[in-house]
């Protein structure tokens, strides 16, 4: 009688056990990951105070760089940075306020526009939000 | 019959009223049959060269396509004479006709025109205008001005009647048709018993520059007259090559005019850029150039076991080492996708560190082993962190692994007690 | 406090009949009572199947342009969403896995003897929404295989005679897979089927209920069988057993072989070498390769089509074809042919694998 109470007893707690472990990952499941949906459309780039006025940064966004620069009156500007050209990244210089590549020389305006060297096409412009305290980067509708 | 000497060269022409009736006919015909020409302009050098043979008339056609015909330029702008004129004293030189120029008169007729700056205004307010002293730089004009029958003049590159813009593809000179039509001379046929070599444009094609802009289409890619000037065409001096290349390639030139580099060669006379990389058959750089040893670049000037020795050997370990962190670190990253883990951040990190090797192997060009080992070292750092992520994926995996065998453990518990139950419960009833 | 619930609910839900008999069902024991099990390891793993397919839904997107991407969003960056979507596909072909020894089982019993004639055909329906289920959802993840697939398997739908072209239209959304494709398998696979299934499972359900458990000829003949188990607690507590031992095998899988992404597919690609369909269809994609281009004067993949669909159908009639008692001559036969039909489908599956030849 004894073990028949015992061994019930213990069918109750490793049935707990086991509904814990099939409930606790269902439930961290049903809990929203950080990113709320794929970066591929739509990424948090910076925070709000990260860059100072006339300064850049590159930023991962679906698997290929973008570049986030903060121009000198404040105002945020968000591209690709892949040279379309032969493919490099980017970056900014702050000296001549033109997007740089320094593989062959290329040069690209902030809105992206091809304007000295090789590089055949414009840089793809990407759409910048505000959100809070975040920068947030999203693909134009393509 | 009789013969007349006129607009259609000797003819014969039948007479009398049956030659009447014929003439008017034939009139007829003719005018119904010639292209109808604007009726205000009657250009006889059109109408005679068209009917003869061949040779005389392909400049019709050729001009037709020209971009001078599209300008609204006619024969008589190069050739004088008189278009209204239907008889052959269309071409009296007391009318101002000149004939076909000989060699060296083209450059002068040609800048005629091309060198005035007002006139070529006319017809595009920003035009080019040739400079005859440009042209005097350059080594088709001295060597013609020494009575060279064979050198290049306007026409051997632009054409004669079909001259067209460099801008349109199927000019002589558009960019990509550039290299052909240089080799038109520049081959070792031609150029046979003159001194220097003749290969330039069979080395070109094979190069990097040759491959981008003739296979790849890549129209930034340098043709003959980017390094070498178009109307003053001459090899740049030694000591401005390094200029001629950092026109596309300016950081790695800017690197250079700072460096030790460019001053002991400019000293010694070595061609800068052209002294590693060569000038037409340029070819992808290997690593295996930085050293002092056989098939390296640098043991031409540098001895084995001098401190440039120990540099190019420490620079070259950072590079290989580089190199293969990068693969091996890239391939830790395709396991842990392999494995349905997420890996961006460790390929944003990677693509950062491939980055870093452009810019070491560019930053080379400082020869300055301490700047360049720390670039080198700047893409380990990133290397690093793209393989711990890449090992913190994997590591997660195999957290997985250890997850699911705890709740396996737990199943098979479960299941145990659940057959002990069974048993127990269909055991009879006195033993309980 | 939890059983005053308990009695409240009781009281409200009227639930006494149901237990009644459920109290009162028996399972007959003999030598292979060890098949009544499968039908049930069919229903749990299929209620796994909704449970995860419900969680994958709170995260998947059925586009063209984010199915690929929401998926490895699901195993790369949601809590687990690598365990829940491994299990799903996982327990989908351990569910085709489980039906088909089901049904074979309850065939060389001979279940389907009046009056279990409806049973047998509501079973070989939710067979062949089962199969539905797993060619919807297969197409789901967007990934090159899937892709390739999916035009293999609507492909051969639409060499069927006459309705053919009109089968390939409606199932593609269109001429060609697009991403109409995938939105419209995915109606079918959370909406239309599990709608389908809802009722006929109850019916199956009902009728087995009503019907009680067949017992086999074989055994009819040989002194019968040797007793009977309730359901509660002894049948019951087996399947228990069954079912934990299966979900045992799911989290093995799903942490030993997870289930690969692959590449996003590429419409405009070439289709890449060695596509094949998953195992379950595997069977009748052999077949079909194996077959000489023309029979007689018919397309080989048209007789092929047409045998596998006879084929089908006899196997869908068999209550009707076979002797009413299940005993005698044409018993045999009809034995004969399932064992057949069984050999068949390992053979061909296991060919399929191994890269057999064919055209």
């Amino acid at each position: 009688m004894k073990r028949r109470r015992f061994l019930d007893w213990l069918i109750r707690i490793s049935g707990t056990v086991l509904g814990g472990f099939v409930l606790y990952p269902v439930v961290r499941y049903l809990v929203p990951p950080r990113i709320p949906e794929a970066a591929s459309r739509r990424v948090v780039a910076a925070k709000v105070d990260e860059l100072a006025p006339d300064s850049y940064k590159i930023f991962p966004f679906g698997g290929n760089p973008g570049i986030l620069i903060r121009t000198e009156d404040g105002e945020y500007r968000a591209l690709s940075a892949t040279c379309t050209h032969l493919d490099c990244t980017v970056q900014y210089r702050d000296d001549e306020n033109v997007i740089w590549c320094a593989c062959h020389d290329g040069k690209y305006s902030l809105d992206g526009k091809n304007i000295s060297g090789p590089p055949p096409r414009p840089l793809e412009p990407y759409a910048v939000h505000v959100q809070g305290d975040e920068i947030v980067v999203e693909k134009t509708k393509a | 019959m009789a013969t007349v000497h006129g607009l259609h060269g000797r003819l014969r022409v039948p007479a009398g009223r049956r030659g009447a009736v014929v003439i008017l006919a034939a009139a007829l015909a003719g005018l119904l049959a010639a292209p109808p020409l604007p009726a205000a302009t009657k250009n006889s050098c059109v109408d005679c060269h068209r009917e003869l043979e061949p040779e005389m008339a392909r400049p019709i056609a050729e001009f037709g396509r020209s971009i001078h015909a599209a300008r609204g330029l006619e024969c008589t702008a190069c050739h004088g004479g008189d278009p209204t004129d239907e008889d052959i004293t269309a071409m009296d030189p007391d009318k101002g006709f000149k004939g076909r120029p000989s060699r060296d008169e083209i450059a002068a007729l040609c800048a005629s025109c091309h060198a005035d700056a007002a006139y070529m205004k006319r017809f595009n307010p920003k035009p080019y205008v040739f400079s005859i002293a440009e042209w005097k730089t350059s080594v088709h004009c001295k060597l013609e001005s020494e009575g060279d029958k064979k050198v290049a003049t306007c026409t051997g590159c632009h054409g004669v009647h079909d001259i067209r813009s460099p801008d349109d593809p199927t000019s002589r000179v558009y960019h990509r048709n550039v290299p052909e039509t240089c080799a038109a001379c520049h081959n070792p046929e031609y150029m046979k018993g003159r001194p220097g070599k003749a290969d330039q444009y069979e080395q070109y094609v094979g190069s990097v520059h040759g491959i981008a802009l003739l296979e790849k289409g890549d129209l930034s890619a340098p043709a003959c007259n980017d390094c070498h000037g178009n109307h003053g065409a001459a090899p740049p001096g030694v000591r401005n090559v390094a200029h001629v290349c950092g026109t596309c390639h300016g950081r790695v030139a800017e690197l250079f005019g700072a460096s030790r580099m460019k001053a002991a060669m400019d000293e010694a006379g070595m061609p800068g850029c052209v002294t590693c990389h060569g000038n037409h058959d340029i070819q992808p750089p290997s690593d295996d150039w930085i050293s002092t040893a056989e098939d390296g670049a640098c043991g031409d000037c540098h001895e084995p076991g001098s401190t440039a020795d120990r540099a190019t050997q420490s620079i070259i370990a950072a590079f290989r080492d580089l190199d293969r962190s990068i693969v091996t670190t890239d391939s830790l990253l395709q396991r842990a996708e392999v494995l349905g883990m997420a890996t961006e951040y460790g390929r944003g990190m990677l693509r950062e560190a491939s980055d870093q090797v452009i810019t070491a192997r560019a930053t080379l060009h400082s020869f300055d082993e301490e700047t360049i080992t720390a670039v080198a070292a700047d893409g380990q750092g990133l290397v690093d962190r793209a393989r711990d992520a890449a090992e913190g994926a994997l590591r997660d995996w195999r957290n997985r692994r250890v997850g699911m065998g705890v709740s396996v453990v737990v199943i098979l518990l479960l299941i145990a007690l659940l057959l002990a139950k069974i048993r127990s419960m269909e055991r009879p009833a006195t033993e309980h | 406090m939890l059983v005053r619930l308990r009695d409240w609910i009781w009281e409200r839900l009227g639930l006494e009949p149901i237990v009644a008999i459920a109290g009162h069902k028996e399972v007959p024991l003999h030598r292979h009572t060890f098949w009544y099990y499968w039908g049930g390891m069919t229903l749990f793993l299929f209620g796994v199947q909704v449970a995860t397919g419900i969680l994958l839904l709170l995260y998947y997107r059925p586009s063209a342009d984010e199915a690929y991407e929401s998926v490895q969003f699901i195993m790369t960056q949601v809590s687990f969403g690598w365990l829940i979507r491994g299990i799903h596909s996982w327990s989908a072909n351990l569910m085709v896995g489980a039906a088909m020894v089901h049904m074979f089982s309850a065939f060389m019993m001979k279940a389907y003897r009046r009056p279990r004639e409806a049973t047998w055909l509501s079973g070989m329906v939710l067979l062949a929404l089962t199969l539905g289920f797993g060619f919807s959802g297969y197409l789901l993840p967007w990934n090159e295989l899937a892709f390739f697939a999916t035009k293999v398997g609507t492909d051969i739908a639409g060499a069927l005679p006459g309705i053919g072209h009109f089968m390939l239209v409606f199932l593609r959304g269109g001429e060609q897979i697009t991403g109409g494709t995938l939105t419209r398998f995915f109606g079918f696979h959370v909406a239309v089927l599990p709608a389908i299934t809802t009722v006929l499972l109850g019916l199956h359900l009902y009728l087995v209920q009503r019907h009680g458990m067949s017992v086999p000829p074989s055994v009819e003949d040989t002194g019968g069988p040797r007793g009977a188990m309730k359901f509660v607690p002894g049948f019951l507590l087996r399947d228990a057993v069954g079912w934990l031992a299966a979900l045992a095998v799911l989290a093995l899988l799903a942490a030993l072989f997870p289930w690969e992404l692959g590449q996003k597919a590429d419409p405009y690609a070439p289709a890449p070498a060695g596509i094949r369909p998953e195992w379950y269809f595997g069977w009748m994609f052999q077949t079909l390769r194996m077959l000489p281009a023309h029979v007689l004067f018919l397309e080989g993949e048209l007789v092929g089509i047409l045998g596998i669909g006879l084929a089908g159908l006899l196997w869908m009639v068999a209550p009707f074809l076979d002797s009413p008692d299940g005993r005698g001559g044409r018993a045999r036969l009809w034995t004969t042919f399932g064992w057949l039909a069984i050999v068949y489908i390992i053979v061909f599956t296991l060919l399929m694998y191994r890269g057999g030849g064919g055209h």
